[in-house]
């Protein structure tokens, strides 16, 4: 049994959290706010785990940010609007919360810490033209730059963000054109953006509190008292010495996600997705904690799902790179799958489109969008945007398949000649009439996000000049968002709905609170900040 | 424009350096990330190696052309990418200190074209000049292990 009391601590704290994520590092600045004294553990080498590597945006209802901006927001509306996504698949109350919470806790980190944010005016809302959804502005928050230097040699040890330079979302960091130049200067004076930027600064935050960090020290183990309560942690560092730390008031679970454990992934999700777009330690810990202490799950069969692209050239901690690509929005393409068949909307948001991917059929006995599917564009596109990471007038690299005619594409890439063929004559078709009556392109705000939303103009282009191009499109996520089931405090709760004392979790190294919803640039992370900080908060008050 | 220059002192006459260096094939496997390369003629030749950028890994193939073979003192060449916008070039060269040390410098530089240019000539800041030293100290260990330098 691995829930064992002892009765030697190396080390006595009040809290201990594990992750360094935006969820842990927030859980740690309200525990520590009172004073009391917080550990964080830290798996890996790096500070700032999924956070880090995204692009650090929490989506806050109601935020005094986008008040300041002028933008109308309303209790009633987003509770709908939530409601709508989660399909009944969330409970009421843990809605409210959050909704109630989230802009409290903002305003707490910018009365009293460093972390700033800017509310993105030209950003809008993924589902801005849903009757549910915000009109103008948007809840989604922004880091403000932040230099390194001000946490001194931590600074170092922020995980490296490969997939966002350093912009902000206004600048092009994750959508629309980057400035280079900008991008050079803020990596030579140190300054950080998006997921870095929050990271860093909650985690000056954490060291004005006098927050005690360890990394490469990984939490294995809950150590329960007697009456089921958890009280500590066995810890273990990467040269395998062993360290029991004692939690008088509480261990919060914020170590991320399952996406990089297999057995797990095959365990409880729709399909096995191979290209996780994430730090490569997020294989599940906390989620085997919770479970060996008796936590109820939700939310199992979900993540934060992504349409990975890959440029093999480019590996991160020794795999290659899954990256979250561009241009499938763009005219002059659609994505296949095997049978050279459109199945999906091609511009729909990232969490939605993959869902395509699990469609079954039932008289074939297969799931025939499970991959590889395929992005097919022309001359035009490559032309016009940057794809993954080929520049507009760069020849095309050796790892994207290109040919002068649709069926010898087909062919290179054993797609079905004949189908890709007709569905492509079909797609020009639909391009000449301005309408997509398969599958609504040209119609949805995601596809065309800062440049006024999908039109046929911006979103229905022939695929007519050659050579023409083939990417393989993975089942990727932002991380797995399904683990212990919380309540409105952060608590894991048992199957009955107790409390476990002294267990708590938030971010995806919980359930997702909010259902399987993403409601828009941040639906990941305001959730995560907002119930680490409640967790955090009533570890120490409880 | 990203460089970098590596000199060492090795106590190994001028000569035995030059036929070491003159032959690519002795030398090509000491890149940094080295994964493979292949002569084309006396003058040309394809490289393959992955470069650590430190927070990741890039692939890269290069296209070297020799400049100039100046027996026994010099050897410098072109570079550009095959599959990327880099160029630039480099050159090993050797002096005699005396009859049985020999000062060797390794430089090399590359520059990033391009959309991205800006930033990779960021990264690559601090890649250039340590794939000099490290080279340039890789081929310095080599020579002074096959010549039973102890």
């Amino acid at each position: 049994m691995s829930n064992t009391m002892t009765t030697h601590w190396d080390k006595e704290v009040d809290v201990i959290v594990l992750g360094t994520g935006g969820a842990a590092l927030t859980a740690a600045v309200a525990a520590a706010e009172s004073g009391s004294k917080v550990l964080v553990l830290e798996k890996t080498h790096q500070i700032g785990g999924t956070t880090a590597f995204s692009g650090g945006v929490p989506w806050i209802p109601l935020n005094h940010y986008m008040k300041e901006q002028g933008f109308e927001d309303n209790r009633e509306d987003v509770i709908n609007f939530i409601k709508r996504l989660a399909l009944d698949r969330a409970e009421d109350h843990m809605i409210e919360t959050f909704v109630d919470k989230g802009h409290e806790v903002i305003k707490f980190l910018h009365d009293h810490t460093p972390v700033r944010f800017v509310s993105p005016k030209s950003y809008p809302e993924y589902y801005a033209r849903m009757d549910e959804a915000l009109k103008h502005g948007t809840r989604s928050l922004d880091p403000a730059p932040f230099n390194l230097n001000e946490i001194g040699e931590w600074g170092e040890l922020v995980r490296q963000n490969p997939i966002f330079p350093p912009l902000t979302l206004e600048e092009g960091g994750a959508v629309g054109g980057i400035d280079f130049q900008v991008v050079a200067e803020r990596m030579q004076n140190n300054t950080v953006t998006m997921g870095r930027a929050l990271i860093a600064s909650l985690f000056k935050a954490c060291l004005d509190r006098g927050v005690e960090t360890l990394i490469e020290t990984a939490g294995k183990e809950l150590v329960m008292g007697e009456d089921g309560q958890v009280v500590g942690v066995i810890a273990e560092t990467k040269d395998e010495e062993i360290f029991r730390f004692a939690a008088r008031k509480g261990v919060i679970l914020a170590s991320g996600g399952f996406e990089w454990n297999k057995q797990l992934v095959k365990a409880f999700l729709k399909a096995e997705f191979t290209h996780p777009v994430t730090p490569p330690g997020n294989e599940g810990d906390a989620l085997m904690m919770a479970m060996k202490a008796g936590a109820a799950l939700e939310n199992m069969s979900e993540a934060w799902w992504y349409p990975a692209m890959v440029d093999p050239t480019f590996e991160y901690e020794d795999n290659v790179m899954a990256q979250l690509g561009s241009g499938r929005q763009g005219p002059n393409s659609i994505v296949v799958n095997k049978y050279g068949r459109r199945f999906v909307h091609e511009g729909t948001t990232y969490n939605d489109m993959p869902r395509a991917f699990f469609n079954y059929d039932p008289v074939k006995v297969e799931f025939p969008n499970e991959g590889p599917n395929w992005m097919i564009f022309d001359q035009q596109l490559k032309d016009s945007q940057l794809i993954v990471t080929m520049s507009p007038g760069e020849p095309a690299p050796e790892w994207v398949d290109q040919a002068d005619s649709i069926r010898e594409l087909a062919e290179k890439i054993g797609v079905d000649p004949a189908g890709l063929e007709d569905e492509i004559r079909k797609w020009n078709e639909y391009c000449e009439q301005g309408v997509d009556p398969d599958f609504h392109r040209g119609t949805i705000q995601f596809e065309a996000l800062t440049s006024g939303g999908g039109s046929p103009a911006n979103n229905l282009g022939k695929i007519e000049k050659g050579p023409f191009y083939a990417l393989p499109i993975y089942l990727g996520a932002l991380g797995t968002n399904g683990g212990p089931k919380i309540n409105e405090n952060g608590q894991v709760v048992n199957f009955k709905g107790e409390p476990i004392k002294g267990l708590y979790a938030a971010g995806n190294a919980s359930g997702n609170p909010l259902g399987p919803i993403y409601p828009s640039a941040g639906g990941t992370i305001g959730p995560a900040m907002v119930f680490g900080f409640l967790a955090g908060q009533h570890a120490v008050n409880s | 424009m990203p460089q970098g220059t590596h000199t060492v002192e090795v106590p190994l006459d001028i000569q035995t350096i030059w036929n070491f260096v003159h032959d690519m094939n002795n030398w090509a496997p000491l890149v940094p990330g080295y994964i493979e390369h292949e002569i084309l003629s006396e003058r040309q030749s394809t490289w393959a190696f992955k470069g650590d950028l430190g927070f990741m890994k890039k692939t890269v193939k290069l296209q070297i052309d020799i400049k100039e073979w100046n027996e026994p003192s010099e050897v410098t060449f072109d570079l550009k990418g095959m599959s990327d916008n880099f160029k630039g070039g480099g050159y090993f060269r050797a002096e005699a200190i005396d009859e049985k040390t020999t000062k060797m410098s390794g430089h090399l530089d590359i520059t990033a074209g391009g959309m991205m240019g800006a930033m990779v000539n960021q990264i690559l800041t601090k890649f250039v000049p340590q794939t000099a030293e490290e080279l340039t100290e890789a081929i310095v260990a080599k020579l002074l292990e096959i010549n039973l330098v102890k």
